[in-house]
């Protein structure tokens, strides 16, 4: 028994020490590429990418459920992007609220025949419906197909430009979002398939008409340690692995694709529990299968803002989804891993997100009850596990200030001194309860996987409207 | 001598440890430390910085007209950095007059000069960042140094050359890119150097043609786009030599190009191109004919809107819809084609151009059309899909997920 423990504290040990050494890495490429990022900004003015006659037409897909609390807000933030060749089709998902007579009244909707060509799967489409206050905006109602994938789907059959930019119906993009992730397209418009932009935390920051008027941090605990996850999770991660073309998530909140290869793969997976993973992954499958030379990139600065979950309920169900997700995705695809066709993806992004990703909560808790164990037993000292303790907090409030620093250094969105001494103070605050809680949450998200349960609860949200008036 | 991993294992995990925390703490401290002292720097420079604006703007106009000395402040590198954002922004939104206003205060000022200078003097990102404000003053003067810079060996700054050479938007700058690229070859994404070439070659496009000729691959490719975009009537004639050419790309540019031209020639070269087995050259000769507005196009655009392309479908609709010919009459021929598919792309553009009811109600005052023939085309229209006259078909088209009003 004594000998297994030792063996299974080393095991997590070394486990511990290569996730904080890869974190690390990642923290040093993201410094790096975020300088060389800005660097290169100096050189593209926003004006003269909208004024150059290249630049793709895009279609924006937000696909809206149940959300007439904020569906006006919303639509109106995408029509007033500042992008030369825009069409932006809502997709209403069989909303059992008002959310399809909102958008009639505010937008003037009259019943059209767009075209429409089922080439994804989704379900039965109602009507099509175009603005006569603005042409560009197509609505299309759908009967409820269970699953964000579905209307995603549904605004893909009705898309007519070369890239897709998919969007979360409760999220505001910033004004030049849209020039901005369309920046690398332009570089390379051969290679570049898809790319990623960054979300960010919109509670409690201040809207009118449909802008972002003020950026301050929430009050709330709960969203403050959100703010520093979105951070390390997209100045970090994100940004470190596009440096290699093995980015493997685009937000479903904002992200770019070319519109004839989300087709050729056969549009989102409906059943899918993480359609943005579950896209990116079957991307990365395809275009390694053709031998095709393409990349994904991720762009940190065109910012989305979204509401995140602000009670314990709503970010346990979140999260234990996006677990869900995560697994849902990793299973079909296991057959990638170590697959010399599948190059860098097979042998390092997928057992990455295997060994550090899916099975963390696993391997916590694992360590959790032998390092009790062994303490009950003896066979632990004290003084070493006190160190690495110390240690451990330490190096997660290291990479947590890290992002905060990347965010100062580059985008610098919290101007007020206070928001940045409490973002600061939180990245010390962040590991006890809350990480523990994610890992109940992560697991709870694994068990329901496993036991079949594929549902989508909804989630609390107050609503863009409510947020602007705060 | 024993090897980096065995001092390592020999440390042992608690040694490592020790020595991990105290560097993460450390690391945390200076992590700390910078935000914070970054912020304060900060805030008292953009406090300055923003009370210098100030001032100057106050004194705009006798900045810009030189009756403030310039050695009074271009030997202030905080002064001049100011001046010049300033007017380099200014430039962006000026008039003509404003610009060439502008322009004579950065010449008098040697702003330029200092410019074209570090342009080719200094390496890395600050040579980028002096080919950036050369290209945004738009300064024939600055030519020759942006093109020395697209042989640069980093590739970041032959790029901030090449968009310094499309703002000056001049046939010279055309020139150097064009010898540059034929020289070296396409050594830059194909894009931007397209971009360039199109703001440089809109006022004489003809200096495209022997570089089209002489490219080959994906340079011809490029320019060949280019070409589609600058085209103009003048160069009808010189574009024909693309129309049966090997390069898909060349065969869509000269087909974008003749849409700009009213020769008859043009046409039929048009409606041979609208039957070209690559759907954009298709594509693209759909959109031409529409823009000629000449009623002998309506077969080829019935044709395309029967395309496989949805995008030539669409694009044939619409040019359908623009012409002044008879709608009703273009209406019954959509209808005769029997085609579910180009039905449907004509309906979404006559809905999209809000024209359905206009349609409906021409049918009904129109007393030269059959009362048979007014109910079949008006049920087609109210119902959005062809008559059943084909049972199996009919049922298939309402079983699809699309809309039936």
């Amino acid at each position: 028994m004594i000998r297994f423990l030792d063996i299974s504290n080393h095991t997590l040990f070394w486990y511990y020490v290569a996730s904080n050494i890869a974190y690390l890495i990642m923290l040093l490429v993201a410094l790096k590429t975020s300088a060389l990022h800005q660097r290169r900004l100096e050189s593209h003015c926003l004006g003269w990418v909208k004024q150059n006659r290249m630049v793709p037409p895009i279609t924006i897909i937000a696909p809206a459920h149940n959300e007439e609390a904020s569906i006006r807000v919303a639509v109106r933030n995408l029509l007033e992007l500042d992008y030369p060749e825009l069409e932006v089709i809502v997709v209403n998902d069989g909303s059992e609220d008002r959310t399809l007579d909102e958008l009639r009244e505010a937008f003037q909707l009259r019943l059209v025949r767009a075209v429409y060509v089922p080439q994804a799967k989704c379900a039965l489409v109602r009507g099509l419906y175009r603005s006569d206050v603005d042409g560009r905006l197509l609505v299309v109602d759908k009967e409820a197909g269970g699953s964000k994938a579905d209307a995603v789907n549904a605004g893909l059959n009705a898309a007519t430009s070369p890239y897709v930019c998919v969007v979360d119906s409760d999220s505001l993009l910033e004004r030049d979002a849209l020039l901005r992730i369309t920046l690398p397209i332009l570089e390379d418009p051969k290679r570049v398939v898809a790319v990623g932009g960054i979300i960010r935390v919109l509670n409690g920051s201040e809207i009118a008409g449909g802008q972002l008027r003020r950026i301050r941090l929430p009050r709330k605990s709960i969203e403050v340690i959100q703010v520093i996850e979105y951070l390390r999770a997209f100045l970090i991660g994100r940004e470190a692995w596009a440096q290699g073309n093995m980015l493997m998530i685009i937000s479903g909140a904002f992200g770019l694709f070319r519109t004839d290869l989300v087709r050729a793969v056969g549009g989102y997976r409906s059943s899918s529990m993480g359609e943005d993973i579950d896209l990116v992954a079957r991307l990365h499958r395809h275009l390694r299968e053709k031998g095709s030379d393409y990349e994904i990139r991720f762009v940190p600065d065109p910012m989305c803002w979204t509401e995140v979950p602000s009670d314990l309920k709503s970010l346990g169900r979140q999260r234990a989804r996006w677990q869900k997700g995560l697994l849902d995705v990793l299973w079909p695809n296991r057959d990638m891993l170590f697959r010399p066709r599948y190059g860098r993806i097979g042998w390092i992004a997928l057992p990455y997100l295997w060994l550090f990703e899916l099975l963390a909560p696993v391997l916590e808790t694992v360590g959790i009850a032998t390092i009790i164990l062994a303490s009950c037993l003896g066979a632990l000292n004290r003084q070493f596990f006190l160190e690495f303790l110390i240690f451990g907090y330490a190096f997660a409030t290291l990479i947590s200030i890290g992002s905060v620093l990347q965010e100062e250094v580059t985008y610098k969105r919290y101007n007020d001194w206070k928001d940045v001494v409490r973002l600061v103070s939180y990245c010390f605050l962040e590991h006890f309860p809350y990480r523990q809680l994610h890992m109940i949450w992560r697991l709870q998200g694994m068990w329901q996987y496993l036991r079949g349960d594929r549902t989508w609860k909804p989630l609390k949200r107050t609503g863009l409207a409510s947020i602007g008036a705060r | 001598m024993e090897s980096i991993f065995e001092k390592f294992w020999r440390l042992g995990p608690a040694a490592f440890v020790v020595k991990a925390v105290f560097a993460a703490i450390i690391g945390n401290a200076l992590l700390l430390a910078f935000i914070l002292l970054r912020r304060a720097y900060r805030r008292r420079y953009f406090a300055r910085r923003d009370a210098r604006v100030f001032e100057w703007r106050q004194k705009w106009d006798s900045l810009i007209s030189g009756k403030i000395p310039y050695e009074k402040w271009r030997k202030k590198p905080f002064d001049r950095r100011i001046i010049e954002a300033m007017v380099l922004d200014a430039f962006e939104a000026a008039t003509p007059a404003e610009s060439a206003r502008l322009l004579n205060f950065l010449r008098a000022s040697g702003l330029i000069e200092k410019r074209v200078f570090e342009a080719r003097r200094l390496v890395g990102w600050r040579r980028m960042r002096a080919l950036v404000a050369l290209g945004r003053t738009r300064a024939p003067e600055g030519i020759p140094a942006l093109a020395e810079a697209l042989r640069d060996r980093n590739l970041e700054v032959r790029l901030a050359a090449l968009r310094g050479l499309g703002r000056t938007a001049s046939p010279q700058a055309a020139e150097e890119i064009l010898s540059w690229v034929s020289e070296t070859g396409l050594s830059v994404p194909a894009l931007p150097l397209q971009s360039a070439l199109i703001q440089c070659c809109a006022e004489r496009p003809q200096i495209l043609l022997p570089y089209v000729q002489q490219a080959k691959g994906p340079l011809r490719e490029a320019l060949g786009r280019v070409l589609g975009e600058v085209a103009t009537p003048s160069l009808a004639l010189d574009l024909l030599q693309f129309v049966g050419d090997d390069l898909d790309e060349l065969r869509a540019a000269a087909a974008r190009a003749m849409s700009h031209t009213r020769s008859g020639l043009a046409f039929d070269l048009l409606n041979e191109l609208a039957r070209d087995k690559v759907w954009f050259v298709r594509l693209r000769a759909i959109v031409s004919l529409g823009k000629l507005s000449d009623p002998r196009a309506v077969s080829a655009l019935l044709r395309g809107l029967r395309d496989s392309n949805r995008l030539v479908r669409l694009r044939a609709a619409e040019a359908l819809i623009e012409l002044k010919t008879d709608r009703l009459w273009i209406l019954q021929q959509v209808v005769e084609t029997q085609d579910r598919y180009a039905f449907h792309a004509y309906l979404t553009a006559l809905e999209n151009a809000n024209l359905r009811e206009e349609l409906e109600s021409g049918i009904r005052a129109n007393a030269a059309v059959l009362p048979d023939e007014k109910r079949r085309l008006l049920n087609v229209l109210h119902k959005g899909s062809l008559t059943p006259e084909k049972p199996a078909e009919a049922e298939a088209i309402s079983r699809e997920p699309v809309l039936q009003p």
